[in-house]
């Protein structure tokens, strides 16, 4: 489904990843996990458009998506979140909430969705008129998620969804990564809980310095000596 | 900085080819001199605007105003015939220039005062009518008659010259210097005042103040949580900004020897604008550059090419190139190539580039990547301030019913939080629970709408933020916020900044206590920064650091305010396991070396159990439990609002 093949990306001369393959299948979740400053952000702004390879490709469904502008290969069915919870401050949380689904053709079944994510997250039903801007950091990062499962991608990229969520919604939101993919989205997942990561993931890549170090079912990487040390801080 | 030490060549070069200039140019007939001169009297109004958009990133629309002011000081003052009873007779160009530079600052505050609470848009369009409202003033200021009933106080009395403006004005006294038409004194005491204005402007940049404006123009809310006042800090910049005009508008009045108010509209301030924005914001090479290309590109290329463009239209017979003004054409001239600056080098001419980090290298094992802090780097002057502390309460940090509503929203419902002397107390709740809103209120930056905040036994409640800083309370930020423009070293100065006294006297002239202040500061600042694990980073830009380095710059600039609490937002926020055990270390080896108290939002679990003593949570703004880790741990509330069922076997693994 999605497949990148020796990506190699550049930030002026500095070579950010270096030669990355990596692929997804259909109705996978596969999780990139590595340190900050590895990679995992790069790669998914490469497979969004946002910053273009230098060398390699990135194709998805049969498309070329490294010569694409980032509203096409949205429009292809791929969604990010949370973007650096880059919300729209100055509108409402359901008006945010309402424009993760402007791509999408089937307007009819855009309130079924709505109602999803107002059950996944009752917090944002409370907030849905206050204005983006005035959630908590907590509450934007859900916004940010519901928006993104708004647009009902084929293929959602996650870029740490975890991050600044409370225990309990850590829980719920890796269930949310399982009843999603369950329902027939593939996810590409990226996480500094490597734990909770590779526990939903079928598949994870290791990304050090811009290079896939090792790749593996995620139950084994769980296992492997690597991850443990130096991702999941085991002694 | 020590680029006059690296190339004293280039500097002797540039000084002699100044000074030979005006008169190579008599030599070849060239008459450029002229030119150049107002061009630098445009420079230094750039550089004085520099200051204000450049270094303090207030957007400035109306700065021709100053200029205006500056030369109608020097005109009123100095005219021999103007018929004002208030200015009888002339006054020496030498005093004027001063005076009209103090007037200007003035001015610069009060037009700085009611603009403080604005910014961005809002800020520009208020210049913007300022920069309107001056000419106009001065052109009806020319017969003004106040009349009380039949008493007339003052009648017909012409304060501007009005329309017509001052003429002629005074010129310069200098024995043996004749100021007269001759371009060439002109020239020089141009440049005197020029090199004199950069060269504090240049120290300026480098000092204390020059850090506090650019931490405003980067980021205004972490500035004043810095210790900045961004208050002072701007009505500086206005005042510093308008004074260089004040320079500026003086000389370009006795030059002229006349002044209107039509020199002074709004095209002018968009011109300096234009000069600074080309040339680089921030940048005194850039202004220069931008402020010489604009002027000589307007009086020198554009006339010179229209007799061209002319004398090649009389030769092939074409009447519409024979007649062409070019210079009718300057503002598309000026907007093309600011266009073409903004698409290619949106930094201007001379800006700093903003180029990313180099990765780690190749060869760089990863596991180095997260460095342990190690009780021997803790840095020597932080431990003595440690032990410098008074206990005024055993309490450091105790917070009564603080009570915050936002709208109908109640953010804080009398919450009560102590933090006893060198305890770290986590808080934790829900996201959306008021955590971060409790910060705001103990750092100053919301008013709680009831309680007491009361640290080291001194209330809190109204004082601005960078006053609770300078008391000693510092915090870092959920979503960071650094000074991204400003290199990992300017950063945790900006942190020094509140425990440091240069004044502008003391940051221009640099007597012997203030270098040894910034030397000082800079040693400091080092030893913090190796600290924390950012040595040899101290040059690059802060956004080009990756995010773990980023959270640890926030948590070092945080202690060069020299901190007694620290407040953490989420500091390990983005972190894996890994990082977050060495960021827990950190904090638990501040505490242990510096008897630092930290107070601390936090949702790793593994990070907020561990270190913390006790643990207040927070849920819809109100405080639903409190205790040690083991006991908020097994609290039912606690597991149902906030832990989940789920999160104890996470920490089994």
């Amino acid at each position: 489904m999605l497949d990148l093949a020796d990506v190699s990306t550049y930030y002026g001369n500095i070579r950010a990843l270096r030669g990355i393959s990596l692929t997804v299948a259909p109705g996978e979740i596969v999780t990139l996990i590595g340190t900050n400053g590895a990679g995992k952000t790069t790669t998914l702004r490469t497979i969004l458009g946002t910053v273009r390879p230098h060398r390699g490709t990135v194709s998805f469904n049969g498309h070329r998506l490294d010569t694409l502008t980032t509203n096409r290969i949205v429009r292809l069915g791929i969604a990010q979140s949370p973007e650096g919870r880059r919300i729209f401050p100055r509108m409402t949380v359901l008006e945010n909430l309402e424009l993760g689904a402007f791509v999408r053709p089937d307007r009819e079944a855009i309130a079924p969705d709505l109602e999803r994510v107002f059950t996944l997250f009752p917090r944002l039903r409370e907030r849905s008129a206050q204005k983006g801007g005035t959630l908590s950091g907590g509450e934007q990062q859900m916004l940010a998620i519901g928006r993104a499962l708004m647009a009902r991608p084929a293929l959602l990229l996650l870029d740490e969804p975890s991050m600044g969520l409370s225990p309990i919604l850590v829980d719920t939101i890796f269930r949310i990564v399982e009843d999603i993919n369950r329902q027939g989205t593939t996810i590409l997942l990226v996480e500094q809980n490597a734990r909770m990561a590779l526990r939903v993931a079928h598949r994870g890549y290791v990304i050090q310095t811009g290079r896939i170090v090792l790749h593996d079912a995620a139950a084994a990487l769980l296992r492997s000596d690597l991850v443990r040390k130096t991702y999941l801080g085991e002694k | 900085m020590t680029v006059d030490a690296r190339r004293p060549l280039g500097w002797a070069a540039l000084v002699a080819a100044l000074l030979v200039y005006p008169f190579v140019d008599r030599a070849l007939g060239f008459q450029t001199v002229h030119a150049v001169s107002d061009g630098m009297i445009y420079v230094l109004l750039a550089l004085g605007l520099n200051i204000v958009v450049g270094y303090a990133g207030l957007l400035d629309l109306g700065y021709a105003a100053f200029f205006a002011i500056g030369a109608y000081s020097m005109g009123l003052l100095n005219s021999p015939v103007l018929g004002s009873p208030l200015y009888g007779y002339p006054w020496s160009f030498w005093v004027c220039i001063w005076i009209a530079a103090v007037v200007s600052a003035l001015l610069g505050v009060a037009i700085g005062a009611p603009t403080l609470r604005v910014r961005g848009d809002y800020l520009a369009i208020i210049t913007l009518g300022f920069g309107e409202i001056i000419p106009v003033a001065i052109r009806n200021l020319g017969d003004v008659t106040i009349e009380i009933g039949s008493w007339r106080p003052i009648e017909r009395l012409n304060l501007t010259g009005g329309e017509n403006g001052v003429n002629p004005v005074g010129r310069p006294q200098l024995p043996g210097v004749p100021f007269e038409t001759d371009p060439v004194p002109w020239y020089f005491l141009i440049l005197v005042i020029g090199a004199l204005s950069l060269w504090a402007m240049n120290r300026l940049r480098d000092s204390r103040l020059g850090r506090a404006w650019m931490a405003i123009r980067e980021d205004e809310t972490a500035a004043d949580c810095t210790g900045v006042n961004p208050i002072s800090t701007k009505l500086l910049a206005f005042a510093l900004g308008a004074s260089f005009s004040g320079f500026a508008g003086s000389v370009y009045a006795a030059k002229l020897q006349a002044i209107t108010p039509g020199a002074f509209e709004f095209q002018v301030s968009i011109m300096l604008l234009c000069m600074v924005v080309l040339g680089g914001a921030g940048s005194l090479k850039g202004v220069i550059l931008g402020g010489m290309l604009i002027t000589l590109f307007d009086r020198v290329v554009l006339t010179q090419t229209t007799f061209m463009v002319r004398a090649l239209g009389r030769t092939i017979g074409v009447p519409a190139l024979a007649t062409a003004d070019l210079t009718l054409w300057r503002w598309f001239f000026f907007g093309l190539g600011l266009v073409l600056v903004m698409l290619l080098r949106p930094e201007g001419l001379a800006g700093r580039r903003l180029r990313p980090a180099p990765v780690a290298d190749e060869a760089e094992d990863i596991l180095d990547v997260v460095r342990a802090p190690r009780v021997d780097g803790v840095p020597e002057w932080l431990r003595e301030r440690a032990q410098n502390g008074v206990a005024a309460a055993p309490a450091i940090l105790d917070v009564r019913s603080v009570t915050k509503r936002f709208g109908g929203v109640v953010a804080l419902n009398e919450v009560d939080l102590v933090v006893p002397r060198g305890a770290i107390i986590g808080l934790i709740g829900p996201n959306g629970a008021g955590k971060t809103t409790f910060f705001n209120v103990v750092t100053g930056l919301v008013r709680p709408d009831g309680g007491h905040i009361t640290f080291n036994g001194v209330g809190l409640v109204g004082l601005r933020p960078n006053a609770i800083v300078a008391r000693g309370i510092a915090r870092t930020f959920q979503s960071i916020r650094l000074f991204q423009n400003m290199t990992v070293l300017e950063n945790a100065l900006v942190g020094e900044h509140c425990r440091l006294t240069a004044t502008v006297p003391g940051a221009v002239l640099r007597p012997p206590a203030v270098i040894a202040e910034e030397t000082r500061a800079r040693a400091r600042a080092r030893e913090l920064l190796t600290f924390v694990g950012l040595g040899g980073k101290e040059n690059e830009l802060a956004r080009n650091l990756p995010y773990g380095d980023q959270r640890r710059l926030e948590i070092a600039r945080a202690l060069a305010t020299e901190p007694r609490l620290l407040l953490l937002d989420e500091p390990s926020a983005g972190m894996n396991p890994r990082e977050a055990q060495t960021l827990t270390e950190l904090i638990g080896l501040l505490r242990r070396e510096l008897a630092l108290s930290v107070l601390l939002i936090e949702h790793h679990m593994e990070v907020v159990m561990g270190i913390s003593d006790r643990i207040t949570v927070l849920d819809y703004g109100t405080r639903i439990a409190e205790g040690t880790p083991a006991a908020i741990q097994r609290d039912s509330r606690v597991i149902e609002a906030y832990l989940g069922t789920g999160y104890e076997q996470d920490l089994a693994g």
